[in-house]
């Protein structure tokens, strides 16, 4: 971590690191004719990963020099995210093979520990570097690995070996529908009506109150309301979608967006027009290049058309931190800082992106938009349960026979999706436990398997709630202790370190499920208290769920 | 108040104003709420992320951040509910817990440590630290001592940014970022740096934030700086910075009569903000150096003796004598010039360093006791030309706002100055108010850290100032920005000016400055476009010979533009020294009585010799290098040299050094035996800067107080006592009791300083002058309504293209040009003594142009010969990519390598400034690492 010390200071230049000409000649050539904007300087540090393999500090020092910022506003962004590897003076620079294993909770009980060791045992450290990742959204395909750009699902030693041999790292598309094709199924008529005042934003917002939809990211927060409340304050404004679908379990959005991404953009354009947003701001996870690569090519297609106008649609990368999922975080990343979820109020409907009211909106929330105003409020609202309207999209995964995203109503239960929808348990696993909203949403006994999973109501009564709609399902074969422990490990990595209560608290509380012996109740539970009450985001919040459902429903600690 | 917030806090019914936070609020009615990331102070955002400060809100699902929180109407907030209290106390046990015990680590007074003993807190026995896996525990977590100044000990750190946004947001130096994530979430320098080796110029704004001791003093830590070992002190008193014209207001820690720590106070010139001089360049009053017994020279001494010789040698020269011999001998010498020759042999050299006090008994010793007006100081070197330009076009040599205005500016031109080196707290406004949104325009031929701010970064030809600005000028005029209105009612000489300019075109200017035509043009619309702009320049523009006629174009672009008179417009020559205004409004020289009244007008004349009861020189005295010179040719034989260092400051030394040893008499009195000392008949031991009382006056035209924190070391004694004695053994019949006493009488003389009593200062710490009456603070902005100005207009004076005396050539290709290094103050006779300063930059240095090396086949670290047609020396090399090509930079503060024994004495011809910014010279490797390295 240190420089090259000089031998006195008669042999240095003046203060700190001095640039250096091949390396800002190098930079200049990366970012060519792109704007030197601060908010891009992750994107600005991802040509430079990119083309280099990781972010050497001559490297950084440049393009400091080039954007005019500092070093350690360059540092402390490309030092926050995963997916940038930092190179210092005299260390040596990453293997050219990268391999990410998930090792989040689904992959983990399909076996990801076993496949990491075996994995770093055949393979030549110098040419190959294995990495450990966060939820890379393909808990269907568990274990899932990643093999440079290629994703790979139920990875085994041999398949990822071969590809790395064989040097298959680009990039896989998946077969979606495309911009031609969408269009001529009447894709963009719908929005074409809204751009020419055909349909006016209040009956959209109306349309959309009476569907019953919610926010699919998570918090379940209505869309028309929402749009309400952002067009309540002055202009300009602007519009992101938060496509930073990290909850582990979670995987829907890449499947909407692999299969029909015009139906989101659609949607976007829409809400944008409701709003009068003067920019969108996609905002993508770094984990899924097959989505990346589809919407930069979907996003040129739709400015191509004259849909969209140039830049309209500026799509954005994520770098591998799953604190960005969360809308404030977000907007920090899109302004080209840490993800550092940010002190509320103000909300973001009022002061976001730049400081000016944004309306942020999930993928699929934007999804079924052309859906509900196309076939009506109603057709949405009524394939719900009652009580529960509306269909949903959940990703199961763990021990079922079909994982996957299905769809199916608001209000269904666990053993619903198990039995009906998923083919059931794997063949010698019984139901014990399972997760029903991701890593936050908790962790509950196979005895609450037949509560209604839709946002708050009794899922909300027991401390649990269903969030991104990830379900994981758990065996008499499966830990739950170690399930919690993989969750708050998961959280402490994922901490965004900005309030001591999650900082500290998931890292404490890590350190307490693993010692030895008995768990230390009121340890626990100061922790448990001090994380809900004190941190600045849901992160925080959220994170003792697990550990509260371990000490209350698991009373044996399994 | 009808848009106060009024809400319930504990029960009891309360009223926000807008803006206010909870915390405000319960801070006001006498609840203590624990802070951390929130540092009460100006200038710190809060930022809400320790949760050390949570209240509960009746009807909300989580906890509060009081720091950040705003009061709504009708809001139940509870600071006392068990719930609020346990969140609390968490926060400080999960910090505790990662820390060593109290007493144990590097600040057991830190406030963190007040906080969690408040709740009972020490530590926690049932949460591990983050750092126990480490194999060395605590120290496991990293500890930076690579800054000779600042120990980081990161086991104390709570990643609570507190640092950050002290070097961030508060002095714009942008070191500090917080590094990784999560647990691993760390204050960094640079890219992860150690803090010796970045970009950190150590101001120290971190160290004043951090709530924790994580970032601390050396100089109160233990050897192994991880332990408080400096525990109460002595006394903390409330004084000044001894160094530049920024003058901020300090808070000097004593302990057993040593300075142990600065801090910054919120004065008006630095809102608690310091720089590295300020607060780690204290030690050099406790130097072994210090003259604390008065010397004579030996008998038989050589007169013309090195001047660099150790301290340790200089029995050599000078012998130990009592005060009565000395102070005896020093007056005798002057006597017998006087009644020999009379006064027009003598001179008299004072000080900006000093006081008003000082400057003004000084300059009225050699006008009443010298009888002559010869008396000048280092303000000749600085901003002589500009005061002319300024005394000239609007009547007054004093800045026209305060550098603060620059917060209300929309644009801001800084040009031939760099502030964040010489300037820096001032600096920090500028970049401030550029992060704010203002249009920072950058003029100067060395590249530098403000131009990184700056919406247009001018880096010209070196000396073409006066093409560069008549281009701005041309394009005011040519595309009619000027303000028609504001030139009918206050400006004369428009017309000349327009004529001059008419030619200088930017299109025509272009190659001869070295700038685009399109990027002058903008420049020029901003300035003259903005709302309000503002100028502030320094030794860039002064020191040529063509000085008078630079300020003269900004003078002009004020005037044109009536950029002046109102709220964040102006102009500020930004003053070098800590009391050069001071000085120069007192007196201290040769065309002036205080006040910038001409001695050579009979009513004034006729006023001073009633006021000080006898008949004066009824002419101007001679400046600074021309004092030099009139010793050279005979004419001078004695002078009294107080706080002075000609031998290092003078431009070709040679030539200043060679006079100094032709004296007949020369008293020097100084708090060291500087390189002018060693060449002194007597050589009287004096008072540093934190020895004495008395007032000082900033750039920004406020008068200070400064107070003494410490005793005098031995036998030294301070200098107003001095000066008077001189004065009495040469006849004068002076009775002072005490500086207030020379204060009263030097404000009869000022009618600057009406209303602005010695009591007044003591009171209010600072008051600007001029000041309408006793109870109301002085005019910021001056000239609101014309200038002081015998018709009360400014008057335009257009200048001509003059190139600088000396360009280079065959023989001497290369532009020398000189200047300062933010840890070394003027000839460094303080700085090069003070612990940490000298640390930093511990060796004399000259800096090119890294592709100009590279030609000459020169490496960082070779010793190199620079050269010019007044003389030779050696210095060691920097690359330097902010020195333009063509060029070498060189300080002047470097005793082993000083520069002005090659700077060019040629004057400007109106401020008598030399050309200190350009003269032509050559370097080549020195012979010794030549040989050295061909064998």
């Amino acid at each position: 971590m240190r420089p090259e010390t000089p031998r006195s200071r008669r042999e240095r230049g003046p203060k700190g690191r001095v640039v250096d000409d091949s390396a800002l000649a190098e930079v200049r050539a990366l970012l060519g004719m792109r704007e030197r904007r601060r908010d891009l300087l992750i994107e600005h540090l991802h040509l430079i990963q990119d083309e280099f393999g990781c972010l050497e500090a001559r490297h950084l020092r440049a393009l400091a020099e080039e954007m005019r910022l500092s070093q350690a506003e360059v540092y402390e962004v490309a030092s926050f995210y995963d997916h940038f590897d930092v190179v210092k003076e005299a260390e040596p620079r990453p293997a050219p093979v990268t391999v990410r294993v998930c090792e989040s909770i689904s992959c983990m009980i399909a076996g990801a520990d076993e496949l990491i060791e075996q994995l770093s045992a055949g393979v030549d450290p110098r040419q190959v570097r294995v990495v450990r990742a966060a939820c890379v959204g393909r808990c269907a395909g568990a274990p899932a690995a990643r093999v440079g750009d290629r994703e790979v699902d139920n990875a085994t030693v041999e398949g990822l070996l071969g590809d790395v041999r064989e040097r298959r790292t680009e990039v896989v598309v998946p077969e979606y529908v495309a911009f031609a094709e969408y269009r001529l199924a009447g894709g963009y008529q719908l929005y074409e009506q809204v751009r020419s005042g055909a349909l006016s934003a209040e009956s959209i917002i109306e349309s959309l109150q009476a569907s019953g939809l919610r926010g699919l990211g998570g918090a379940g927060f209505p869309p028309g309301k929402k749009w309400q409340f952002v067009r309540s304050y002055k202009g300009p404004r602007l519009m992101s979608i938060n496509g930073d679908e990290g909850e582990p379990g979670t995987f829907k959005d890449r499947w909407f967006l692999e299969r029909d991404p015009h139906r989101t953009l659609e949607g976007a354009l829409i809400a944008a027009h409701c709003v009068e947003a003067e920019r969108i701001y996609f905002y993508m996870r770094n984990e899924y290049p097959g989505v990346l690569e589809i919407l930069r090519r979907e996003i040129a297609a739709l400015e191509a058309a004259g849909v969209a106008p140039r830049g309209f649609v500026e799509l954005r990368r994520g770098a591998g931190a799953y604190i960005c999922g969360e809308e404030s975080a977000m907007i920090e990343s899109i302004e080209g800082k840490r993800g550092l979820p940010r002190n509320r109020p103000p909300y973001i409907a009022e002061v976001g992106i730049f400081g000016r009211p944004t309306l942020n909106q999930n993928v699929e929330t934007l999804w079924w938009i052309r859906d509900i105003l196309q076939k009506g409020a109603d057709w949405f609202a009524k394939q719900g349960r009652e009580g529960h309207p509306g269909p949903r999209s959940w990703s199961v995964s763990g021990r079922v026979k079909r994982p996957g995203v299905v769809r199916a109503p608001a209000g269904v239960t666990v053993r619903e999706l198990i039995h009906d929808y998923c083919g059931g348990m794997l063949d010698g696993h019984t139901f014990t436990a399972y997760l029903p909203g991701g890593a936050s949403g908790g962790i509950l006994p196979a005895s609450m398997g037949d509560i209604p999973l839709d946002f708050g109501g009794e899922l909300a009564k027991v401390g649990a709630f269903v969030g991104s709609h990830a379900v994981v399902v758990f065996s008499d074969r499966d830990d739950v202790k170690g399930a919690v422990i993989n969750l708050l490990k998961f959280f402490k990595h994922e901490s965004c370190g900005q309030c001591t209560p999650c900082r500290e608290g998931t890292d404490k509380m890590v350190a307490l499920l693993q010692a030895k012996g008995a768990l230390n109740e009121p340890a626990l539970r100061d922790l448990e208290t001090v994380m809900r009450d004190s941190s600045i985001c849901g992160l925080g919040q959220a994170a003792p769920n697990p550990v509260n459902h371990l000490l209350t429903l698991f009373p044996k600690g399994s | 108040m009808t848009d106060q917030i009024v809400f319930k806090l504990d029960g009891k019914e309360v009223a926000a104003s807008p803006g206010e936070t909870i915390w405000d609020v319960a801070k006001r009615e006498g609840t203590k709420i624990p802070h951390l990331c929130h540092v009460d102070l100006p200038g710190y955002r809060v930022d809400g992320n320790c949760r050390a400060c949570m209240v509960e809100v009746k009807g909300e699902r989580v906890l509060a951040a009081s720091c950040i929180r705003k009061p709504t109407k009708g809001m139940e907030v509870s600071t006392q509910s068990e719930r609020a209290a346990k969140s609390r106390s968490m926060v400080f046990e999960l910090l505790a817990s990662n820390m060593r015990p109290r007493e144990e680590g590097p600040d057991n007074q830190a406030p963190f440590w007040k906080w969690a003993a408040s709740m009972g807190i020490a530590g926690s026995d049932r949460y591990a630290s983050k750092f126990a896996g480490h194999e060395q525990g605590h120290r496991g977590a990293e500890l930076d001592v690579s800054n000779p100044a600042i120990a980081v000990n990161l086991d104390a750190c709570i990643a609570c940014g507190a640092c950050v946004r002290a070097c961030r947001e508060v002095q714009v130096n942008d070191v500090i970022g917080m590094g990784l994530r999560g647990s691993h979430a760390v204050p960094v320098f640079d890219i992860h740096d150690p803090m010796g080796l970045s970009t950190c110029v150590t101001c120290g704004e971190c160290v004043q934030a951090c709530p924790t001791g994580a970032l601390y003093e050396k100089s109160l830590l233990d050897k192994t700086a991880t332990k408080r070992a400096v525990q109460e002190f002595d006394a903390v008193v409330n004084t000044l910075c001894p160094f530049c014209g920024v003058g901020c207001q300090t808070a000097v820690a004593v302990k057993d009569n040593r300075i142990v720590q600065v801090d910054g106070r919120n004065g008006y010139a630095n809102e608690n903000r310091l720089c590295v001089k300020g607060r780690f360049g204290f030690d050099y009053v406790a130097s072994p150096e210090r003259l604390t017994k008065p010397l004579v020279r030996r008998d038989g001494a050589p007169r013309n003796v090195d001047s660099t010789k150790p301290y340790a040698d200089r029995f050599e020269i000078f012998r130990e004598a009592t005060w009565e011999e000395a102070l005896t001998r020093a007056a005798a010498g002057l006597k017998k010039i006087l009644d020999g020759r009379g006064g027009k042999a003598l001179s008299g050299f004072g000080s900006a360093k000093g006081s008003n006090e000082e400057a003004y008994l000084f300059q009225k010793l050699v006008r009443t006791g010298f009888e002559t007006n010869n008396v000048d100081h280092c303000t000749r070197l600085c901003h002589a030309s500009s005061v002319a330009a300024l005394m000239e076009g609007i009547g007054s040599g004093a800045v026209s706002a305060p550098f603060n205005a620059a917060m209300d500016a929309d644009c801001i031109v800084v040009i031939g100055a760099r502030p964040t080196v010489n300037h820096p707290v001032a600096a920090t406004f500028f970049k401030q108010a550029a992060k704010r949104g203002a249009k920072l325009i950058v003029i100067d031929p060395r590249g530098q850290d403000l131009m990184r701010h700056a919406a247009h970064a001018l880096r010209f030809k070196p000396g073409s100032d006066v093409a560069l600005l008549n281009s701005l000028l041309h394009t005011i005029i040519a595309e009619e920005l000027y303000d028609k209105d504001y030139i009918r009612e206050h400006v004369s000489g428009f017309e000349a000016l327009k004529a001059k300019v008419k030619d200088f075109s930017p299109e025509a200017m272009a190659e001869v400055v070295g700038v685009d035509a399109g990027v002058l043009r903008d420049v020029a619309r901003i300035y003259a476009t903005s709302k309000a702009s503002i100028i502030f320049w320094g030794m860039g523009i002064s020191q040529h010979t063509h000085g008078t006629d630079n300020a003269r174009c900004l003078i002009a672009l004020a005037l044109i533009t009536g950029q002046i008179g109102r709220p964040g417009t102006g102009l500020h020559p930004l003053r070098g020294q800590n009391n050069v205004q001071g000085a120069s409004d007192a007196g201290l020289i040769p065309m002036y009585f205080p006040d910038y009244k001409s001695v050579e007008k009979l009513d004034i004349r006729d006023w001073y010799e009633n006021f000080w009861g006898q008949t004066l020189d009824p002419k101007r005295g001679l400046t600074v290098v021309e004092i030099m010179d009139a010793v050279h040719e005979g004419e001078i034989t004695g002078m009294y040299i107080m706080g002075e260092n000609p031998a290092m400051s003078d431009p070709d030394q040679d030539h200043a050094r060679d006079a100094l040893a032709k004296l007949e008499h020369l008293v020097v009195q100084d708090i060291f035996l500087t390189e002018t000392a060693w060449y002194a008949d007597v050589v009287l031991p004096a008072s540093a800067h934190a020895e004495k009382l008395g007032t000082y006056t900033n750039t920004n035209r406020q008068i200070q107080i400064g107070r003494p924190a410490l005793g005098l070391p031995g036998e030294a004694r301070q200098d107003w006592e001095l000066i008077v004695e001189l004065a009495r053994r040469i006849g004068l019949d002076w009775k002072y009791e005490h500086v207030s006493d020379v204060y009263a009488e030097m404000a009869a003389t000022m009618p600057s300083l009406k209303n602005i009593s010695w009591e007044r200062i003591e009171r209010e710490e600072s008051v600007i002058y001029p000041s309408r009456a006793p109870d109301l603070p002085g005019d910021e902005i001056a000239f609101t309504d014309g200038f002081p100005t015998a018709d009360g207009r400014g008057m335009i004076v257009p200048a001509d293209l003059l190139p600088p005396d000396e360009v280079p050539d065959a023989e001497f290709p290369l532009v020398l040009t000189t200047g300062r290094l933010l840890e070394h103050w003027h000839t460094g006779a303080m700085t090069r003594r003070a612990g940490v300063l000298d640390a930093i930059e511990p060796v004399g240095i000259a800096a090119m142009n890294p592709r100009d090396m590279q030609k000459r086949g020169l490496q960082q670290g070779d010793r190199i010969t620079v050269e010019t047609r007044r003389g030779v020396l050696d210095a060691i090399l920097r690359a330097d990519r902010e020195v333009a090509e063509g060029s070498v930079f060189m300080p002047f503060c470097f005793a082993e390598s000083p520069a002005n024994r090659l700077t060019n004495p040629k004057l400007d011809p109106f401020g008598k400034i030399p050309e200190f910014k350009y003269c032509a010279a050559r370097v080549e490797r020195a012979r010794e690492t030549a040989a050295a390295a061909t064998s």
